[in-house]
């Protein structure tokens, strides 16, 4: 075996050999997935569509005298079930009865503008969510009252399907799960190396027949190995959860760029300061600010890794060799730096 | 007595004095850390106008930025929204470029195009929401205010109705206190609590990130051997933990003032909410140099540490408004607090007690971990971890030390459990309660036998009946703390019959007492007269106990 593969050898064992880190990186696991699966969950408690298909029916909504105004056929019209009173003393006794959970009070004119009173279940849970789904049919009644006017309103009938999950699942969820890896492996070619100044064990290292690039190429890439394993199982637990990504290949291969370039450039911060506290620090800031203007630039791997998942036509596995160049060019940029060591 | 009175004043702020001298020699040792010109305050200032930055560009442009491929051609509203990107075509090109997939939604002048399929009918959605708020800038700039909004909702409430109404005098319409409020509903989005939530996890960044440093300071003074040099001169290990925690303690409260200002909320109440959290954090991160060996498991430990605390504090912030469990996280008061909604006493203490006390436990641990011998070892994590609470356990008598670690262990084993029932939560009905009853037990019976086990594999007990008084000692500790922590708690939350049976509110105090006691007894007795690992033994009690607890449940029945 050479040098090099003995290192790469060395760093993985020194991770695995200890149980209670690879316990460590399960329970991360663990409530990565639970808590996303709560959050998703969560979006649905809070998702209007969902409360309506699920339990629409059940929403007793009291108006009152809705022969006479619109306000009913909009709640109609989204899945809840309207109860007529004739008078709102009739609907509190209802309200109380449990016919109703919320009531509609017959709409008032006052100085040109339409009033209406509603009335709430004191409970915070139920009453948020009255008025959650009640939203959408009084701003319906509100553009119906517009157009009354002669207000001229312009794309009031669009509908489609409820958007966040499939948002949060491209544009958070996936990008989080594949860079996160690559963050912790920034941060552990930090220590790899930060450790070896730091306890003047650099130069007994560099005496083996290894080569300094060697040496920082093996440890870099020991951490790589250890992200893009991450990035597989998540991209493995993701598909049997039902989530469809497409350009998977292109995806996993941007992953492991992404994790490449942010560990070399740990490394090179590694190699220019030598101990681990500003390193690391230098490394949070680093990131921030590449976050922040790969945003601004527009070429943000975020943005590109989610649109190849959603199989966008426009994106396709030329953006992936961009941040090709990028590594290579890092790679290039530390073997000079590196140089200085053995100087 | 005025002499004694005397002596004692000295000698408080002479102590007080060094934690001072340790405090300021901390800050010189970061300030030389980070150059001599860039003081310690101005690198935290930048970073927070970073972390702002970051937290602003993170929420306007990348919550799914660019997902959407949209067609433009006439007269059409700007599409300002980088879930966006437009294509300008001419309507028949556009047609065709939808057929292919290559666009999502083709807009027509007001007509607006779109495929059945799924992406496309998101996309529709996305748009719509947009679609709105920018017709309604217009209209409200084009029209007059009482055409552009002919719509006032005026929202009341009403307390719940008694099906019977016998027990009310003054009438069916109980008018709720709150006042009543009139809002338009196209421009008042119905309440949601993420908006809060985000605001309020911002202060966690501060907190983790300054934390963080303390620790990595520990660790330096470790290698380059100071702090031993620190240990053997007259100061207590006390003083050096206070002295060196204190100025990250005072630059973390400095950030979270200047987020309430930034924020405009009120600065002493957040101080107030957002202490104990410091503390916590603070807490957690002092264990971390004691027990690393090499820095991966600084990096290891670090990142666990932040997901499960980041879990424990915004899961519950969520449920605002939803359910009292809510409470068991500070950062649901924040929430409240930007909401304008008021809370108790009872409410602050509950997410904020649990955190004092592990702060108390940690300090207490620090204080007698910080030894060059428990410093050095490279031992596996889990023996390094046996090994500190034998050190803690054995340096005073095994009587008070064996019931007191109960007690002290109870606020971790709580907070222990709300995660796990936060987690379990996720799972289908029937196997929350399975796990989260199987998992508490497991926990429970882990913290009550681990000293004992750890004083029998050091020699410290040895025959049957010692280890059977100490199994009922520790148990009476851990019986009278829960009984304890069930009378802090119990008026704020505990309505869910799971947390009746995990923290036991039962009337008859003997029986789960004794139960414990065999639970415990079984699982460091089977660890002396057999051949079994701690882990298995472990395995076997906790499954009797939660057959218990199952049985309690009605479950067996």
């Amino acid at each position: 075996m050479t040098p090099f593969w003995a290192v790469v050898k060395r760093e993985l064992w020194t991770v695995l050999r200890d149980r209670t880190i690879v316990i460590a990186i399960l329970i991360q696991f663990f409530i990565a997935s639970f808590s996303s699966g709560l959050f998703l969950g969560m979006l649905q408690l809070y998702d209007v569509d969902t409360i309506l298909r699920y339990s629409g029916g059940a929403i007793r909504i009291g108006v009152v005298q809705a022969d006479e105004n619109q306000l009913g056929t909009f709640i109609d019209k989204h899945g809840m079930s309207v109860v007529p009173f004739e008078t709102l003393e009739q609907a509190e006794a209802g309200f109380h009865q449990g016919e109703a959970v919320a009531i509609l009070d017959a709409p008032r004119q006052a100085n040109g503008i339409t009033e209406v009173r509603i009335y709430l279940p004191e409970s915070n849970t139920m009453s948020s969510i009255v008025r959650l789904v009640i939203q959408e049919p009084l701003k319906e009644y509100e553009n119906f009252l517009r157009i009354q006017k002669g207000v001229d309103i312009r794309y009031t009938d669009l509908q489609g399907e409820p958007s966040i999950s499939f948002e949060f699942v491209y544009s958070v969820l996936l990008p989080l799960l594949m860079f996160f890896p690559a963050f912790v492996a920034g941060s552990l070619t930090i220590d790899a190396l930060t450790e070896e100044f730091e306890n003047n064990t650099m130069e007994t290292l560099l005496s083996a027949p290894l080569t300094v690039h060697g040496m920082i190429d093996a440890k870099v890439l020991s951490v790589v190995i250890l992200a893009v394993a991450q990035c597989g199982l998540w991209l493995a637990l993701l598909k049997l959860n039902g989530i469809a990504i497409q350009n998977a290949m292109w995806v996993f291969l941007l992953a492991l760029i992404v994790s490449g370039i942010i560990s070399l450039s740990a490394a090179l911060g590694a190699v220019l300061l030598q101990d681990r506290e500003r390193s690391q620090f230098i490394y949070a800031l680093m990131l921030l600010t590449a976050i922040a203007v790969s945003n601004l630039l527009n070429v943000s791997p975020i943005t590109i890794l989610s649109r190849l998942a959603i199989g966008d036509y426009y994106t396709n596995g030329w953006m992936v060799s961009i941040f090709g160049i990028v590594l290579a060019g890092m790679y290039l940029l530390l073997r000079r730096i590196s140089r200085r060591l053995t100087a | 007595v005025r002499a004694a009175r005397c002596i004692s004043k000295y000698g408080a702020e002479f102590l007080l004095n060094r934690v001072l001298v340790i405090a300021w020699r901390e800050v010189s040792r970061i300030r030389k850390q980070f150059g001599s010109r860039t003081s310690a305050l101005v690198v935290l200032a930048f970073l927070i106008v970073l972390g702002l930055s970051a937290f602003a560009l993170w929420n306007t442009l990348s919550l799914g930025s660019g997902l959407y491929q949209i067609g433009v051609s006439g007269n059409v509203p700007p599409l300002r929204d980088s879930r966006f990107v437009v294509i300008h075509v001419d309507a028949e090109q556009g047609k065709k470029l939808l057929e292919q997939h290559r666009i999502d939604v083709l807009i027509d002048g007001s007509q607006v195009l779109s495929r059945p399929d799924s992406k496309s009918q998101y996309a529709i959605r996305a748009l719509k929401q947009y679609m709105e708020q920018e017709e309604l800038e217009r209209v409200g700039n084009t029209y007059p205010e009482s055409d552009a909004f002919p719509l006032r909702a005026r929202i009341n409430y009403l307390s719940a109705g008694q099906t019977t109404g016998q027990t009310e005098a003054d009438g069916a319409t109980q008018q709720d206190t709150r006042p009543e409020e009139t809002i338009i509903p196209s421009l008042t989005p119905p309440p949601l609590p993420f908006e809060q939530v985000l605001v309020a996890l911002l202060y966690i960044l501060p907190i983790t990130f300054i934390s963080i440093f303390f620790t990595s300071s520990f660790m330096d003074e470790k290698i380059n051997r100071r702090l031993t040099i620190l240990l053997s001169a007259p100061v207590t290990p006390f003083q050096i933990i206070f002295g060196k925690m204190l100025p990250y303690v005072v630059f973390t409260l400095a950030a979270i003032a200047f987020i309430a200002v930034q924020t405009k909320a009120n600065v002493l109440l957040t101080l107030a909410i957002f202490l104990p959290t410091t503390l916590f954090i603070f807490a957690i991160y002092l264990m971390v140099p004691l027990f690393y060996r090499t820095f991966k498991d600084v990096t290891f430990i670090a990142m666990l540490v932040t997901t499960l605390t980041t879990a424990y504090l915004v899961l519950p912030a969520i449920f605002t408004d939803v359910t009292d469990l809510s409470y068991v996280s500070p950062l649901t008061l924040a929430v409240k607090m930007y909401r304008g909604e008021p809370f108790g006493w009872r409410e602050y203490l509950f997410p904020s007690l649990p955190m004092a006390a592990i702060f108390g436990f940690s300090i207490y641990a620090g204080t007698h971990l910080l030894n060059e011998e428990f410093l050095i070892g490279y031992k596996p994590l889990s023996q390094k971890i046996g090994d500190a609470i034998y050190l803690l356990m054995s340096h005073t008598k095994l009587y008070l030390s064996v019931p007191l670690w109960s007690v002290l262990v109870i606020p971790v084993v709580y907070m222990a459990q709300i995660v796990i029932l936060a987690f379990a939560a996720d799972l289908p009905l029937g196997m929350t309660l399975g796990v989260t009853l199987f998992v508490s037990a497991f926990v429970e019976e882990l913290v009550k036998s681990i000293g004992i086990v750890m004083l029998m594999d050091h020699g410290k007990i040895e025959t049957s009946r010692q280890v059977l008084w100490y199994a009922f000692l520790s148990v009476l500790g851990f019986f009278l703390g829960e009984k304890l922590l069930v009378l802090i708690s119990l008026t704020v939350v505990l309505q869910a019959s799971i947390s009746s049976v995990l923290f036991g509110t039962g009337l008859l105090l003997f029986v789960p007492l004794i139960a414990h006691f065999v639970f415990t007894a079984l699982v460091t007795l089977l660890r002396t007269k057999t051949k079994l690992s701690y882990a298995e033994a472990l395995t076997i009690g906790a499954t009797v106990h939660f057959l218990y607890n199952w049985y309690l449940l009605g479950g067996l029945q």
